[in-house]
């Protein structure tokens, strides 16, 4: 390689060291910074001199199915340099069935795989052998798995493969973190140390802001989006190849039409990507990006992370991007190569969000970089290793606790837990003796757990890839073609002969019939735009104090970024009219319209902790009268309106944010049972309860269908002590509730400067709030209409105001 | 548990909380959708239920028949719900149950479910029969598509029905749904789906709570 003037950077060379020394280890460096030949020049130098019979010898793993088949090419190019005796193959749900065959006689050397497709080698009778000559695993994109549950799954596979060949080393891969020895822990494990390299040459960067030349001053959140179209076309224009992120799915969809209207020449030129098109018109636009031959593509997360796009030049990110992790991450799929630039725009789509484009690039400057939550220790996921375990050769009890609790997720698994997940896997965990023949799992001669039939073999591997599925719904047109799959959950809220905006077309849903959604092309007309469930991304808690952090600069009248600057009338006019929420002020207005009594509170803690936070205020104000108040959040606040009037100050003094009985305030406040039935649907999937059949199946298989609610009604009133419901119950606290991050906020809500105002009239902030609740009630025109009736008579206040002050 | 009544083609009946459908003038009890051994059809393909569905519905029959003393107990269908419910363990419980009422009648409609599963084992004697059966002003059917002339008494759809409350909040129970040619029964088995139905206008809709029944 050196020969062929490769230079290696100092943190390869690092890696190389550690590997030579036999350490497993996480490396963390920027995207297009040469991860991929630090860590496999290492292992191919340490392993490949080693000769033995042939076998598996090292694991890639790979988040993505689509990154496979590059990491595969990758990888053969320098293996075929430096070690042509190795094959290298990849394992995912695209191998061929041939491919297969002949993987199943012997596997290569090298094999790049899913977590997936691992787990279901793992569940292989023979896999003990198959991986008892294993050097080597490296994870790739850990952080993209690291905070989910297919992180835990593997976890539970890396844990698995250390037991079967106990030298193996581990590395992992990842992008920018923000804890990095928490990466590592979850990566390697109790009681495995690791080194941790870094690449130290910062990644150059530019981040700027588009900032539209005419700002409103009563932003209306998302509304106004389209405004800076014309500005987005210049930015397209001057680039060879851009990435329009979008952070939902209908902007994405509304922005592709938008700016092939403004430019149709584009047609065929740009292209729409997202994860719930068609896998076939993914791969095309994927395809045509690597080309080079497309001008844009406006995509959502479904782009974050996966093949590398050399002739990406820009990034532009509509709307915020609600995290820093998440803008560095898409700002790195331009210039992806070692010393390009990366360069990314922000596009705000209302006057707010350009002091959240003003934060986030303060918080990208100071390297706040958000930490991952590691799930702990969810059952679900654990039940299914179980399975998987008794399919692949089997497992004694004691030895698969030892193992499992190994990992960092099991890390304090108890021994009561294990042996309950053992017997809910066994037989549903009721009494052991009860019904004998009922057993999933039986004990083999050896006293080894093994799955009971053939029947149940096969429908266990078939759920394993169920971790990341949602229940979703294919989208058809009545003439034949497949456009995707949209969630189930939008789905059902469309009614016959609905409009809504697909895969970039307007399509009228026809009907609805055995998990398709039949749909024709519509009719021309305003369209209904989708509303996609669950696609809002979480404001991240380092952003916030970013961005509390900007205002308070305002507030003392420094306007540092341009951004600020430009916002500066409307922080003024906030300033004037009430107050600016800072870290150490909070802020609450009361305000008295037609509609009643209106409180607006700026905690700026994100949207999911607002709705805890709103509910609980409403609930221990009225003391659990439900209906009292109409509820309104965003990012930034809420709204709580009532038609009589609270005294909010005698409230706060009586404790109104104390965290006492915190726990039981929110769930009595907000049904928690409701959101914990929700989690219960994705819990139900991966523990095997629901189970979506096997492909071609007679219908009469429906017989054993039943949904997840009814499940979780049964172990409610049945089995009420199932750790399978007190997973639910904590999985909607911790991430629908964010029940830590609420007691947070409460605890500085405490300590702030309470600032109480009675402005005249609705603030530039309680501004969107007023209009969010209106959405919820009325139709898309009569908002509309409403709107523009308030901002008039809102502007004319505020130009009037700045008249006088002027004269 | 209570009771509503409400005119059939002439005759009184009674709607009960608790699922079932009562005929004073013939003595007649009837219930939709038992769907016995349902939980024990999942275990054999390895889906963990708990155990305690088939209890709670026989102690809930039994409830009824106390209250009741109907002379006979009509199935309408989905009486046993796949070939797997045939295991030793329910014949054994469903004869024991037969044993505790040993005078009663008890007529099962053939439903979809029955239909693969097979008739009940003949210990217990039943009188099993295909859709429509008439008697009086009434068809006992399985599903209303079975009806022919007379008012349908039947189940199939296990409707409920959602109301909606303030605030956005909602609650899912079950229901009778009378209709102009028939009504469609709850489903009385404790481990069983439902689905939601619209109501359309000369509909009424009897929300059976367990506790309470009333119109929606």
């Amino acid at each position: 390689m050196r020969e062929r003037g490769f230079e290696a950077a100092s943190f390869q060379r690092e890696v190389w060291n550690a590997v030579a020394r036999g350490e497993s280890g996480l490396l963390h460096a920027g995207t297009g910074s040469g991860k991929t030949y630090a860590v496999w020049l290492g292992v191919l130098e340490a392993f490949a001199p080693i000769a033995k019979s042939r076998g598996l010898r090292v694991l890639w793993v790979t988040p993505m199915r689509a990154l496979a088949a590059d990491t595969l090419r990758t990888l053969a190019c320098a293996t075929e340099e430096l070690c042509p005796a190795w094959e290298v193959g990849a394992r995912t749900g695209d191998t061929t069935s041939t491919e297969r065959a002949r993987q199943s006689k012997h596997l290569p050397e090298v094999l790049v795989t899913t977590p997936e497709s691992l787990t279901l080698l793992l569940a292989r009778d023979d896999s003990r052998a198959l991986f008892f000559a294993l050097d080597a695993v490296i994870v790739d994109e850990w952080h993209e798995l690291l905070s989910n549950k297919r992180g835990v799954q593997t976890q539970l596979a890396l844990a698995r493969l250390r037991r079967f060949s106990p030298r193996v080393l581990t590395w992992g891969l990842s992008a920018t973190l923000g804890d990095v020895e928490l990466a590592r822990d979850a990566l390697l494990g109790v009681g495995e140390r690791g080194t941790i390299v870094t690449d130290a040459t910062p990644k150059p960067m530019r981040i700027d802001t588009l900032v539209p030349e005419k700002i409103e001053r009563f932003p209306w959140g998302g509304h106004l989006g389209l405004r800076q179209l014309a500005g987005v076309v210049r930015e397209i224009e001057a680039a060879s190849t851009t990435l329009v992120f979008c952070n939902v799915r209908s902007a994405a969809e509304l922005w592709y039409r938008a700016l092939l209207a403004e430019r149709p020449e584009w047609a065929g030129r740009i292209a729409l990507h997202h994860g719930s098109m068609h896998q076939s018109e993914r791969d095309f636009v994927e395809r045509s990006l690597k080309e080079g031959s497309l001008r844009a593509v406006v995509c959502t997360s479904s782009l974050d992370l996966g093949v590398d796009f050399l002739p990406v030049e820009r990034v532009l990110q509509i709307g915020s991007p609600k995290g820093v992790a998440r803008l560095l991450q898409r700002a790195g799929r331009s210039g992806h190569a070692p010393g390009r630039v990366s360069r990314a725009t922000l596009v705000p789509t209302n006057a707010l969000e350009i002091v959240e484009a003003a934060a986030v690039r303060r918080g990208v400057a100071a390297g706040r970089v958000e930490s991952s939550r590691v799930p702990k220790k969810p059952f679900d996921v654990l039940v299914q290793h179980v399975v998987t375990c008794a399919l692949g050769g089997g497992f004694r009890v004691d030895e698969l606790f030892d193992e499992v609790r190994t990992t960092h997720a099991y890390r304090d698994l108890s021994r009561p837990e294990f042996d309950w997940v053992v017997a809910f896997a066994t037989n549903g965990g009721n009494s052991l003796e009860a019904y004998p023949e009922h057993h999933r799992l039986i004990r083999d001669e050896e006293m080894m757990l093994r799955v009971a039939t053939p029947a149940l073999a096969r429908r266990h591997r078939m759920s394993i890839g169920t971790i990341v599925a949602d229940a979703m719904i294919r989208v058809q047109m009545l003439r034949g073609r497949r456009l995707g799959s949209i969630e189930e959950a939008f789905v059902s809220m469309l009614r016959q002969g609905d409009t809504f905006l697909f895969s970039g077309r307007e399509l009228e849903l026809v009907r609805i019939h055995e998990m398709t959604a039949w749909v024709r092309a519509a009719k021309k007309g305003a369209p209904a735009v989708p509303r996609w469930n669950g696609s809002r991304m979480a404001f991240s808690e380092d952003l916030a104090e970013c961005m509390l952090d900007v205002l308070g600069d305002a507030g003392r009248g420094l306007f540092v970024e341009p951004e600020m600057q430009a916002v500066r009338p409307l922080l003024e006019l906030q300033q004037r009219w009430s107050a600016l929420p800072t870290a150490r002020s909070l802020v609450l207005e009361q305000i008295r319209t037609r509609e009643g009594h209106h409180l607006f509170c700026y905690p700026f803690a994100g949207r999911i902790a607002h709705i805890g936070l709103s509910a609980l205020f409403a609930h221990r104000v009225t003391r659990g009268v439900a209906g009292t108040f109409s509820i309104s959040v965003n990012d930034y606040g809420f709204e709580l309106l009532s038609a009589e009037p609270v005294d909010w100050k005698a409230r706060v003094e009586q404790g109104l944010f104390a965290t006492e009985n915190l726990f039981e305030d929110v769930i009595a406040s907000l049904k928690g049972a409701q959101l914990a039935l929700r989690r219960f649907r994705e819990i139900a999937r991966i523990a095997g309860l629901v189970f979506s059949g096997f492909p071609g199946q007679p219908k009469s298989a429906r017989q054993l269908q039943a949904s997840s609610s009814l499940f979780f009604e049964v172990f409610q009133k049945y089995d009420p002590s199932n750790l399978l419901l007190s997973q639910a119950e904590r999985e909607s606290l911790d991430q629908e509730l964010e029940i830590g991050r609420l007691g947070a906020i409460l605890d500085r809500m405490r300590v702030q400067t309470l600032v109480m105002c009675t402005p005249p009239r609705p603030t530039p902030f309680a501004f969107p709030l007023l209009v969010g609740r209106l959405r919820e009630r009325f139709s898309n025109e009569e908002v509309s209409q409403r709107v523009q009736r308030m901002l008039l008579d809102l502007e004319r206040v505020a130009a009037s105001e700045e008249g006088v002050r002027v004269s | 548990m209570n009771e509503i009544a409400v005119e059939l083609s002439g005759e009184e009946v009674l709607l009960s909380s608790d699922r079932a459908l009562y005929w004073p003038r013939e003595r007649k009890l009837f219930v939709a959708d038992a769907h016995f051994g349902k939980a024990a059809a999942f275990r054999a393909r390895g889906v963990p239920v708990p155990h305690g569905t088939t209890e709670d519905n026989f102690a809930r029959l039994d409830t009824l028949l106390v209250r009741f003393t109907p002379r006979a107990l009509v199935f309408l269908g989905d009486f046993l719900h796949a070939r797997e419910s045939r295991g030793e363990r329910m014949t054994a419980a469903l004869s024991a149950w037969r044993a505790r009422h040993p005078l009663l009648d008890v007529l099962l409609i053939r439903g979809n479910h029955d239909a693969r599963a097979g008739d009940p084992p003949a210990e217990l004697r039943f009188v099993t029969l295909n859709a429509p059966h008439v008697e009086g002003p009434f068809e006992y059917c399985h599903h209303s598509g079975e009806r022919e002339r007379g008012y349908g008494i039947v189940g199939h759809l296990h409707p409920s029905f959602v109301l909606q409350g303030r605030a956005r909040q909602s609650v899912r129970l079950p229901c009778f749904w009378m209709r102009k040619t028939h009504v469609v029964l709850p489903a009385f088995g404790a481990f069983t789906g439902t689905m939601a139905i619209e109501r359309e206008s000369g509909d009424r809709v009897f929300l059976a709570a367990r506790e309470r029944i009333f119109e929606a």
